[in-house]
This record gives structure tokens, C-alpha cells and sequence, in this order.
């Protein structure tokens, strides 16, 4: 399954504020973080929801890491490939044992990530662990295998394709990129997708670089005894090898000026008009990235002045959104709007630019940076209503900077905000870093 | 456990009018869940979408006392929503709060449902959502969906299920504000009312949540009479016709088997083993995904299950008095899609010949036991299957399906699966571009072969054998083709 981190972002409210300087932390568990000899790192958090367990393990390996032409998707392609069997576990006895024991067992990868989440009941943590060390460890499959599991990569592909939001992605991230691997998404190029079924000896190479622990991270939250855990991921992952590969990973040079792509969305669509600017890496030890985030809010959610205008008021468009990114490295913020007509898409377009420049020129209100704030620590105290979600939550973190203090630091940032610091960060939406993306179906040519 | 099932029972019984269903505890969040035991079987025959539009107007605008904008900017910093969900028998309004916004929250979720703003502006907007939630969202960008869609409207023709939830867009066009306002009036009362909420709240507020909602008129409007739809007589096939890249199946029949039946516990082990949603346990799953390629994921299900590729879990407060089994194939690729189709039906007759073994029906009645678990998880989730549970009439749902499935033998399941797993006399929906071609295709005999991009165990290739050329039993006046411009119109 693949994560779009611009969506992950909406749902874990990853722009998250603490209500003040006192404020107890955001991530209010008290948790375990142990570091293996061979570089595993685990954390362990028990939580008061009885008797189940959610074990979230992390590889912080995503659509970035794929630096060789002709082989992007292989990092989501490898997710399927975890679930090919070992020796010890066919894939038939993995997945009856997973059903034996009632879990509900998936993994999604995105750009910067690729988790493996089981949640299930606390007497088969030692059975999940095992047989997660093993797969990790042991992965084995044949070509006959992998070609086919190729094809259900390319079934993905085809199932995400009724989507015109997966294709405007795909032409966003290819225009505003030129040399860095966020130029594909995490599906990959089409034509290496269906390259794929080729590919069996690299995909080989791809699991030794990155199925190591150096890169990885189990995280284990609910009816739990931190000791019992540690001495449980001691017994079965201990042995599992480190591993030397360091991926370079393409700069993207400096963006000299706007740019602009158009898709032809060959059935019934409203048109949809996005706009991007690259804007820095996520980094909690300053303020853009927490300033960007809130930004995000007050320029672009749904009590925001321009959705009134647009969507409520006007009605000319019947959605509007921001996200700001969280990634490893520098990445777009971008706003989407869905237009009603098309000919208004020109209007719409103008409209988000105004606003960007507003922000720019003004700062924003101090009392509505405070409605943000407060939003954004409740929205995460109300998901963090089981243990599934929260180890979900935290793989989000976990995979940027590997602790949960990522999030407890950011929120820290979100404390001091400023609206002097929220019109800095709308100044890092430059014009020559922007590119914008139009789509519209049959008879609404641009 | 015991504690849940007491406070259930005891707030269940509690108000003599109005139905509630309370889960008190130490959280420091409320979750509510008011349900309308009212809906789209509710619409009148020539307003399709009524019951869509007047929950979306109760969510989605403004009170007396307060517009749309004013909702929303009082929701933002406490994070919360009111969110509706509409479904043939049910209109449900769910949302959460911190203990530290109760008050406040509960203030707007009573406006919202109890003095509605039924403002011309918010109702312009709500309107065109709604068409284009057809148009758009479900005609143009989800293949998935939209075969679903085909397969219950056709299957459901002529009763009182047999229209989208969302209606039709020549329909919602033609809707009023007039006809909302009537709506609510005529159905939203307290006998139609469950109150649910669980979480960090007092008996006294309930107390009071309850005086509250005695403001709604004691009595609805009559309700329809769901009878079951009448029985596919012949396989028949229906093909909507659009510009997309691959091949998206749903096929189906109705069943007579709903949480409250005996056979439901003996029916949905059947479905587990056959396809468990979006898990890699199933058979189905297995043989065309694992085992062949052929696509992305394919599963079973003896309960509607809308948003199936948004969501890894069903959501509650979709109860129904009617309900199908259906088999859900993911899209493949055009050349594959004949084979794909025979290939499912083969596993079902299969399934039908030989049953379960003792093993497999252990493995799989040990994973349902300990999944309900896994589904209920949230006081969320709880709260909406303990709702649910009061539709039916049936204890809460964990404990009673563990005690179901208890009690079941092989040879329960073996039973069901003789008499409600079949290969004939069923409907398949699909959704293609070259709509003919398929229907074409269908409606020959013709052998589909299949090859691999790698070699396939002898076992494999003895079964391809015979689901090349598995028999579809459709001529072509059994399969209508359908533009996709005209389904849902």
C-alpha cells in the first residue's frame, strides 16, 4: 500500500502545537528507547488499553532511496516482497499463523518510509516478534515468485489509476524536480513498474543495502512490560547483521523559475488546480518547518478567508487544502484547490497566489495562531485513543529522526511560534520555486 | 467485560422513548454517535437522495442561531467535527471531543440536529457536493465504488433499497429546500432516535442530553417495509461503459442472513476464509493475487461495506434489514479480466463442492474470535457495533459473536456453505472502457487463456485448465451495457 505523505500529514495532524510553554508534552507516554549493539533500535510503550499490542516496526527506507534510473517503485515493491516467505514461513504458514492469532497485519511505504504494522492480541507478542525477525532476516523468494508479485504491484498501480489525484501527483512531483529522487513517487515511473518482473537480481541488492537495523525501528505500544519486550527482540532480532550501505542521494539544484504542467484527464472530472514551492527539510530545531505547518491552517483550511471565499461564499470551488511536508529533505508545500467550472480555474489560481502574498506581506493575527495551536494539541490527544494509532503516530516520527522526542521537539517549536515567524516561513514560497499543475477532464481544456 | 454489558442492557432500557446506548468510562474523551434509525429507504420514490441531502444540510450547515462559517470556526481549535453517514436504514452524526470542550462541542452537535439553520446558501452547496459526489467521485475517479454501486442498485430494483444513498442527480437537481425540511420533520423524531456516547462524561449530562432531545417529535412518519428484493433468477451482467485503464468486478446476490439469523455467525467464517477485507488470508486473495498476479487484493462479504479502499475495517451504523454476499475483484488489466472473473467463480464453486476442511474452519473461526477484538478497539467502534447490536437485537457485538462461533461445528459451516454459495443465478457488475468487447466476450464460451511472466507449479496449470474455460452461463441479452454517463443520472 502506498502512503501519499501529503495525506498522512492531513490525518495525523503532523503540524502539531503545544498551548504553551509549560504545556505538558504532546506525546504524554512514558516509553522505553533501547538501542541494540548491531544498531536496531526499539521502543517500547506500554499504554492503559487492555489487552491489545500494536508493533509498528520501521525501515527508514522509502521512494527516496531509489538513486538508480530504471528502478524506481522498488522500495514498494519490496513491501509486497516482505510478505514472499522465508524458509521457516512459507508465505501459506506466515499468514495462517497471522490468522490463527487474529491480527490485523499491513504496510504502507511512502517517500521517506516503509512500515510494517500487526496489531493483535497481547498473548502473541512473542510470535509477531519472531516471525518479524525472521522475515527481516530470512527473506527469501525465487523469480517465479517476485515476477508475480510484480504484477500485483502493477494491479496497485492500475487500481490507484481511476484517481486523477494520484496522475496530478505523479506530474508534480516529475515537474518540480529535476535531479532528486522525490521526482518519482513512491509507486514509481509507470514503465519501471511494468520493467519490474526484470528485476529480480536487484531486487536482491535492494533488500541487502536496506534490510539492515541501522535502519530500522520497532516500536511496540500497548499491554506491554517494557523488560518482557527488550528480552524478546534481544532473543530473536540480536543476531540480525549490520549492514554498510549509504545511499547518495541526488541535491536537487536551486529552482530558477516557474513552472507549469497540464494533464488531460480523459474522463468526467472537475478541473484541479495544485501549486507547489519547494520549501526546506523538516528540522525541529528552528521554525519553518512548525511555521509552515501553521501556515498550512491559517491560509488553507476550512475556516481560513480564502475557502469562505471559495467554497462557501463563491462556491466556485468545492475544496481547497494546504499541506505543508515533513520530509527527510527539502520538498513542496503545496495547496490544491478543486474548481466547480473551468472556467474559473484562472480565478482560482489567482486567488491562492494573492493569499500566499498576503501572508507574505502581513503578519497574521496572534489570536488565530492561538485557534491552531489549541486544534492542533487536541486533534492529537483525540487520536491517540488506542494503542494502534498512537504506534501509528509515531512512525510517522520515527521515521523522520528514529525517537518520539521528534514530536515532543516540534511541538516545542509550535510553543514559540510567532506570527512574525509565520510570515517568514510564507516568504519561503518563492515564485521561482513554484510550480503549478492544472488538470481537467473532456471539454475543459486550458 | 461484564461491566459494558450491564451499563448496555441497563441504558437500552433505561428511557422509555428514547433509545440510548451509554459507555461510560475514564477517558478524557466523549465520542458521540446520534443515530436516526431512518434513511435512504425513506426517500420518496421520486425524491432519491432526500435522506442524503437533509443529513448533509444537519453537518454540513449552519443552525438557527449560528451560520456555517461560525460552526466551523467554533469546531477548529477543539479539533472536532459533527460528521453524517446515510445509509438505507440508518442517518448516524458522529463526532469527539476533549473532556475540556464538552459543553461546548455538545452546544453546536444539538443545534446542528435538533434547530437546523436550512439556509438557501448552505443548501446551494450542499447540493452540488452531492452531485458531485456522484459525478465526480464516484462516476469519474472510483472505478471500485462505482461497480459496488451497480451491483446493489440492480440487485435491489424496485424495493426500497433500489437507488443510490446519495440518489440520482437528475433527482438531487430537482430537490428542495422545502423537501429537506419536510424530510427531517416527518423522521427525525425520538422513536427513530438512538442516543449513543461514550467516554468521560457524567450521569448528569446524559440526564440532560436526553431532555434535550425529547424537543423532536415523539413519532416518525411510517417507515417502509424492507422485504427482500426477489431472487436472481439467471446470472445476469452489467457493464459500465468509461474511458479507464483496467477491469474493476463486483458480483453478487442477495441473502436472507443478517447479524440477528443464526446462520450469520456459520456465513461470515465462510466469508472470512474466502476473502477477510484487505487481508492476505483469503483464498480468493490467494489464488488470484498471490498465486497468479492478476490483481491487487480480492475479498468476500455478507455486509455492505462502502469505502472498502479507503478503509482496512467495516464501519458501523451501516445496519440494514437486507443484505448480499458479494465478491469484490480488484482492477486488472483488460487482456487478463475474462479469466479473473472465471477464476473467482471456480474457488466458489469449489468452495461449494468440497466445504472446509476441520482445519481450515478451526484457523479461521480462532482468527474471528480474536479479531472482533481488533475491531473493536476504539470506544468509537465500540459504541457504534453496541448501536448496532440494538438494531438487531442481539447482545453486544463482541461477546456475541464470540459466543456464536462458540457453539458452531464444520458441519454448520458446511451447511451454509451449500446452500448460500453458488456460481449461478448472481450479478456482475463491471466497469470498463470498450464496454461491447467485454460484453462480447462474456457472452461466448470461448476458452480465455492465460499466460505467466514465470513458470507456475503443475497445480496451478491443471486449474488454469479448467477456469479458461469455466462456464459464465450469460448469453448476451443477459448483459446490458451501460455509458457511464447515464448510471446514477
Amino acid at each position: 500500500m502506498v502512503l501519499m505523505l501529503s495525506k498522512l500529514c492531513l490525518l495525523l495532524g503532523c503540524a502539531a502545537l503545544a498551548c504553551g510553554a509549560q504545556a505538558q508534552k504532546v506525546f504524554p507516554y512514558e516509553y522505553s528507547q533501547d538501542d541494540l549493539p548491531n544498531g536496531l533500535r526499539l521502543i517500547t510503550v506500554p499504554t492503559d488499553y487492555a489487552n491489545i499490542v500494536a508493533v509498528y516496526i520501521v525501515v527508514q527506507t522509502g521512494s527516496r532511496n531509489e538513486v538508480e534510473p530504471g528502478h524506481t517503485g522498488f522500495a514498494h515493491l519490496f513491501e509486497h516482497l516482505m510478505f514472499r516467505g522465508t524458509p521457516l514461513y512459507p508465505p501459506e504458514k506466515y499468514n495462517q499463523t497471522l490468522n490463527r492469532i487474529g491480527a490485523s497485519s499491513n504496510a504502507s511505504t511512502s517517500d521517506d518510509l516503509t512500515v510494517y504494522h500487526t496489531t493483535f492480541s497481547k498473548e502473541d507478542l512473542d510470535t509477531v516478534l519472531a516471525m518479524e525477525a525472521d522475515r527481516f532476516q530470512h527473506l527469501k523468494y525465487a523469480e517465479p515468485e517476485f515476477k508475480t508479485e510484480s504484477l500485483a504491484v502493477l494491479g496497485e498501480y492500475n487500481k490507484n489509476s481511476a484517481s486523477p489525484f494520484s496522475k496530478l501527483n505523479e506530474v508534480m512531483q516529475n515537474t518540480a524536480f529535476d535531479k532528486h529522487t522525490y521526482k518519482h513517487t513512491t509507486m514509481g515511473f509507470l514503465k519501471d513498474i511494468q520493467d519490474m518482473p526484470n528485476q529480480y537480481e536487484y531486487s536482491l541488492k535492494f533488500f541487502d543495502r536496506y534490510y539492515r537495523p541501522e535502519y530500522t525501528t520497532i516500536i511496540v505500544v500497548g499491554d506491554v512490560k517494557a523488560k518482557a519486550v527488550r528480552a524478546m527482540v534481544d532473543k530473536y532480532w540480536g543476531e540480525w547483521k549490520r549492514g554498510s550501505y549509504k545511499p547518495e542521494i541526488p541535491m536537487e539544484p536551486e529552482q530558477n523559475g516557474p513552472r507549469t504542467a497540464h494533464v488531460d484527464w480523459p474522463s468526467a472530472t472537475l478541473p484541479i488546480v495544485s501549486v507547489g514551492f519547494k520549501v526546506p527539510a523538516y528540522n525541529d530545531a528552528t521554525k519553518p518547518t512548525a511555521a509552515l505547518d501553521a501556515l498550512a491552517y491559517l491560509a488553507f483550511s476550512n475556516t481560513s478567508d480564502l475557502y469562505q471565499k471559495l467554497v462557501v461564499q463563491e462556491q466556485k470551488a468545492d475544496s481547497i487544502f494546504g499541506n505543508a511536508p515533513s520530509s527527510v529533505d527539502p520538498s513542496l508545500f503545496e495547496i490544491t484547490a478543486r474548481v466547480k467550472k473551468a472556467e474559473d480555474v484562472d480565478y482560482v489560481r489567482d486567488r491562492i497566489l494573492e493569499t500566499v502574498k498576503a501572508f507574505q506581506e502581513k503578519p497574521v493575527d496572534a489570536a488565530r495562531l492561538d485557534t491552531v495551536r489549541k486544534r492542533l494539541r487536541y486533534q492529537v490527544a483525540l487520536r491517540m485513543d488506542n494503542s494502534d494509532t498512537i504506534a501509528q503516530i509515531l512512525s510517522y516520527y520515527v521515521a523522520l529522526k528514529r525517537t518520539p522526542e521528534t514530536m515532543n521537539a516540534l511541538y516545542d517549536q509550535y510553543a514559540t511560534l510567532t506570527p512574525q515567524d509565520v510570515q517568514q516561513a510564507a516568504k519561503l514560497l518563492l515564485e521561482k520555486g513554484r510550480t503549478m499543475v492544472t488538470l481537467t477532464g473532456p471539454g475543459g481544456a486550458k | 467485560m461484564k461491566l459494558t454489558i450491564s451499563l448496555f442492557l441497563l441504558a437500552a432500557c433505561a428511557a422509555a422513548q428514547i433509545r440510548t446506548v451509554a459507555l461510560p468510562g475514564k477517558s478524557p474523551l466523549v465520542t458521540f454517535r446520534i443515530v436516526f434509525t431512518t434513511g435512504s429507504a425513506s426517500d420518496p420514490a421520486d425524491k432519491p437522495g432526500l435522506a442524503y441531502l437533509t443529513a448533509q444540510m444537519i453537518a454540513d450547515g449552519g443552525t438557527k442561531d449560528l451560520t456555517y462559517k461560525q460552526i466551523g470556526d467554533a469546531l477548529f481549535p477543539m479539533a472536532s467535527s459533527v460528521n453524517a453517514q446515510v445509509d438505507k436504514e440508518m442517518c448516524s452524526f458522529g463526532g469527539a471531543t476533549h473532556v475540556d470542550n464538552l459543553d461546548a462541542y455538545y452546544k453546536l452537535l444539538r443545534g446542528m440536529l435538533l434547530t437546523p439553520g436550512w439556509r438557501e446558501d448552505d443548501f446551494r452547496r450542499v447540493r452540488d457536493d452531492a452531485i458531485n459526489a456522484i459525478k465526480v467521485a464516484l462516476r469519474g475517479n472510483n472505478d471500485e465504488e462505482l461497480g459496488k454501486e451497480v451491483l446493489y442498485e440492480t440487485l435491489y430494483q424496485g424495493t426500497p433499497y433500489g437507488h443510490l444513498n446519495t440518489g440520482t442527480i437528475s433527482s438531487l437537481e430537482k430537490i428542495t429546500l422545502d423537501d429537506v425540511r419536510a424530510f427531517y420533520k416527518s423522521q427525525y423524531s425520538q422513536s427513530q432516535l438512538i442516543i449513543g456516547i461514550a467516554g468521560g462524561f457524567s450521569p448528569a449530562f446524559l440526564t440532560a442530553m436526553k431532555k434535550d432531545f425529547q424537543a423532536l417529535p415523539a413519532t416518525a412518519a411510517p417507515q417502509p417495509r424492507i422485504s427482500a428484493p426477489a431472487a436472481v433468477e439467471k446470472s445476469r451482467a452489467v457493464i459500465v461503459d468509461k474511458d479507464t485503464r483496467s477491469v474493476a468486478f463486483s458480483i453478487g446476490y442477495p441473502i436472507d442472513v443478517t447479524r440477528a439469523r443464526p446462520d450469520y455467525a456459520p456465513l461470515l467464517l465462510v466469508s472470512s476464509y474466502l476473502g477477510q477485507h484487505r487481508m492476505s488470508s483469503g483464498v480468493l486473495y490467494d489464488r488470484l493475487r498471490e498465486k497468479r498476479g492478476l490483481n491487487y487484493g480480492d475479498y468476500a462479504y455478507i455486509e455492505y461495506f462502502p469505502r472498502g479502499m479507503f478503509l482496512m475495517e467495516p464501519q458501523p451504523n451501516l445496519a440494514r434489514h437486507q443484505q448480499i454476499f458479494q465478491v469484490w475483484i480488484r482492477p486488472v488489466e483488460p487482456p487478463t479480466a475474462k479469466f479473473a472473473l472465471r477464476l473467482a467463480l471456480f474457488e466458489l464453486d469449489k468452495l461449494n463442492k468440497n466445504g472446509l476442511t476441520q482445519e481450515q474452519f478451526d484457523r479461521t473461526r480462532e482468527f474471528l474470535g480474536k479479531y472482533v477484538n481488533v475491531l473493536t478497539r476504539t470506544k468509537r467502534a465500540e459504541l457504534g457495533y453496541a448501536i448496532d447490536s440494538l438494531f438487531y437485537g442481539i447482545p453486544p457485538y463482541n461477546d456475541y459473536l464470540k459466543t456464536q462461533l462458540g457453539k458452531l461445528t464444520l458441519a454448520d459451516v458446511n451447511r451454509v456453505i451449500k446452500q448460500y454459495i453458488r456460481t449461478d443465478r448472481l450479478v456482475i457488475a463491471a466497469v470498463t472502457r470498450n464496454g461491447e468487447d467485454l460484453k462480447r466476450q462474456l457472452a461466448s464460451d470461448d476458452a480465455s487463456p492465460m499466460t505467466y511472466n514465470s513458470p507456475k507449479p503443475q497445480q496451478i496449470t491443471e486449474e488454469d485448465k479448467l477456469v479458461v474455460k469455466w462456464p459464465l452461463g450469460l448469453k448476451p441479452q443477459d448483459i446490458k451495457v451501460i455509458p457511464v454517463s447515464e448510471v446514477f443520472q
